[in-house]
């Protein structure tokens, strides 16, 4: 029996206000993506990556056509009722960590867990794995402000994972950090890919992260161009 | 961990919060210095209003307040002992005693000038300490026809301690009478007004001028100013049974300056209450805007990450009221320390309109004050939120995550 993808884009518009013109940031686009994908999103800058993100995220509408995320269609439903469904389905993951700076980092990945009310001794075990998974276990106590990029990342990591969602969006999760710090972190997605089967999509522009995606499709002035199918790698 | 979330932000921004509380903190000790200054002011205005001149209670023959009298004392009281008697059984009451008011002309041989006197037994006047005296001694017992004198009208009569004057009055038949008096001193009221025409002068004498045994009012004095309705109803009682015609006033019926004044602070108060309530308003809310603008994709952030618009809405209320409690809680400790040392220095205050004599500046620290600058604050912090906490939750996900 054919599996219903996670997600399915259908004829997506989507037009921005820029002064006294509607800018067209999609342009008609449809895509599916399977359950265990590890997709890239790439593109110039202003190719519609990061819209088309939101719009999967549930952060922002369409003006036309129809998102179906793990069978429920999104389209009809306000975005402030879609909480629910970014709450235990998403899991976010942002180029600048976004991380709540007065929390620490522990508190950091316990935050969704509260937001699905999962019970204190589950919810505890499940904040020590993912620091443990993401390896910054040592620094649980410590706030962002005292953190590296490289931790920050890992903390936001934990904190997306944390919530067990079936779908992890990254804004450019690679752009602010060195070149090996990166690396470590692709390693690191890679592997909860691995393990978890979460499925992962990225914008990036980062061609490493392009390389290791199984798939990427490739955005130009707000529509794909190509989507060419890479090979899963060896391991 | 909204909660937890709420406190730590509320320490974020140090200096800012820090601002915001000691504005929150300067107005709760603005409304508890002055509350407590209102309520020592209104207590002790009360208290003296009472003591010094109207009792707790009036008694007076029925018909008096209303009647309008053809002659002197035609609604005095005839023979008060045994009203007096029953009354002095009750415990609550301190002491009456009987006065009669009235009005005529004064000359000390060379001019007249119009006086109000008040014929009062001397020893429970005495103990009533209606009045400073400035020269001379107070009404003696047994000497009715000494009088002490206002110091305005003593002025005007180039009177002194020893000097004779002549009182001239209507009596109860409506002819005139004239009595000499002995200035035993003089004395102040406080009120320049009335001091200009005061005389007061014993019971007796005044009996004497104006040919009557009456009295038109007898004063009941009680120990405690809360008991003052319950005595008022049993004399209601009393007065039935035994068939008195009798009617009755209590101080607050009579005591208009002290109602003015009550008028007068509690309306200044409520404007203070208004200015402070108006500022920590705007401060509160400058500091969450602030706060908002700072934290706008933090807040994108939590509700992409699923957290509803109820829950930011309810975090940057609960910031508010974090604000208010702190600052109510450091406002009312300051409030204190504030009220301490104002009475501690002593500070006297300038006399009000009307009066010849400063008086000392104290603060009485009541719990109704207390709790009200502890609520204004609270309360103010909070309704000043809403409306920010509002703009946040409806924050677009998308612009508040771009915002920089």
């Amino acid at each position: 029996m054919h599996q219903q993808p996670l997600v399915r884009l259908t004829d997506i518009v989507k037009s921005y206000p820029l002064g006294s013109v509607h800018v067209r940031a999609l342009t008609g686009v449809s895509i599916d993506v399977g359950r265990g994908d590890f997709l890239a999103l790439a593109g110039p800058s202003g190719s519609g990556k990061t819209t088309l993100l939101n719009l999967i995220g549930c952060i922002d509408k369409p003006d036309s056509g129809r998102i179906v995320i793990d069978g429920v269609d999104a389209t009809p439903i306000p975005l402030h009722r879609l909480a629910a469904t970014r709450r235990d389905r998403l899991g976010f993951i942002f180029q600048t960590f976004n991380l709540i700076p007065v929390l620490t980092a522990y508190e950091n990945v316990e935050y969704p867990l509260l937001l699905q009310h999962v019970p204190a001794r589950q919810r505890h075990e499940r904040v020590h794995y993912w620091l443990n998974q993401v390896g910054i276990s040592d620094q649980a106590l410590q706030r962002p402000d005292q953190l590296s990029g490289g931790q920050r990342q890992r903390v936001a990591i934990a904190r997306a994972m944390a919530g067990e969602p079936k779908l992890v969006l990254a804004d450019e999760p690679t752009a602010n950090l060195d070149s090996v710090t990166a690396a470590r972190i692709l390693d690191l997605l890679e592997q909860l890919n691995a393990d978890t089967r979460c499925t992962f999509i990225f914008a990036t522009h980062d061609p490493a992260l392009m390389a290791r995606a199984r798939r990427c499709l490739t955005m130009h002035d707000g529509a794909m161009v190509v989507e060419p199918r890479l090979e899963a790698r060896a391991s | 961990m909204l909660t937890k979330l709420a406190l730590r932000n509320v320490f974020r921004n140090r200096r800012r919060s820090a601002i915001t509380l000691l504005v929150i903190v300067f107005g709760a000790v603005g409304l508890i210095l002055f509350g407590g200054y209102k309520a020592i002011t209104f207590r002790g205005l009360r208290e003296s209003t009472i003591r010094n001149r109207l009792g707790h209670l009036q008694i007076y023959k029925r018909g008096f307040a209303l009647a309008e009298a053809k002659k002197p004392l035609e609604y005095g009281l005839d023979d008060f002992t045994p009203l007096r008697r029953a009354i002095e059984s009750d415990k609550r009451v301190r002491m009456t005693t009987a006065q009669i008011t009235l009005m005529g002309l004064v000359s000390n041989g060379d001019k007249s000038e119009t006086f109000l006197a008040t014929g009062v037994e001397p020893k429970e006047d005495r103990s009533m300490n209606a009045q400073k005296l400035v020269a001379g001694t107070d009404l003696p017992d047994g000497e009715p026809d000494a009088i002490i004198v206002g110091r305005g009208l003593a002025a005007s009569m180039h009177a002194k301690p020893g000097d004779y004057l002549t009182l001239m009055s209507t009596t109860t038949s409506g002819s005139l009478n004239a009595i000499d008096v002995r200035v035993a001193g003089i004395f102040m009221s406080g009120v320049k007004e009335y001091d200009d025409r005061a005389i007061k002068m014993p019971l007796a004498g005044a009996q004497q001028l104006l040919q009557t045994a009456k009295v038109e009012r007898l004063l009941v004095l009680l120990h405690d100013t809360d008991d003052t309705a319950a005595v008022r109803a049993d004399l209601t009682v009393l007065f039935q049974r035994k068939h008195w015609a009798l009617e009755m006033k209590d101080w607050s019926q009579l005591a208009t300056f002290y109602h003015q004044v009550v008028l007068l602070y509690n309306g200044i108060f409520g404007f203070i209450g208004m200015v402070v309530f108006g500022i920590v308003i705007f401060s509160v809310a400058n500091t969450i805007v602030m706060s908002i603008f700072e934290r706008t994709r933090e807040i994108g952030t939590m509700m992409a990450i699923g957290t509803t618009r109820s829950s930011v809405w309810r975090l940057f209320l609960l910031e508010g009221l974090f604000i208010g409690l702190l600052g109510g809680m450091a406002g009312l400790l300051a409030g204190a320390g504030a009220s301490s040392v104002i009475n501690h220095v002593h500070l006297m205050l300038p006399p009000p309109p009307g009066y010849t004599q400063g008086y000392p500046l104290r603060v009485m620290l009541q719990p109704g004050v207390l709790v009200t600058a502890f609520l204004i604050a609270v309360i103010t912090a909070t309704l000043s939120s809403i409306l920010p906490a509002l703009k946040a939750s409806r924050l677009k996900i998308v612009d508040a995550l771009g915002h920089i």
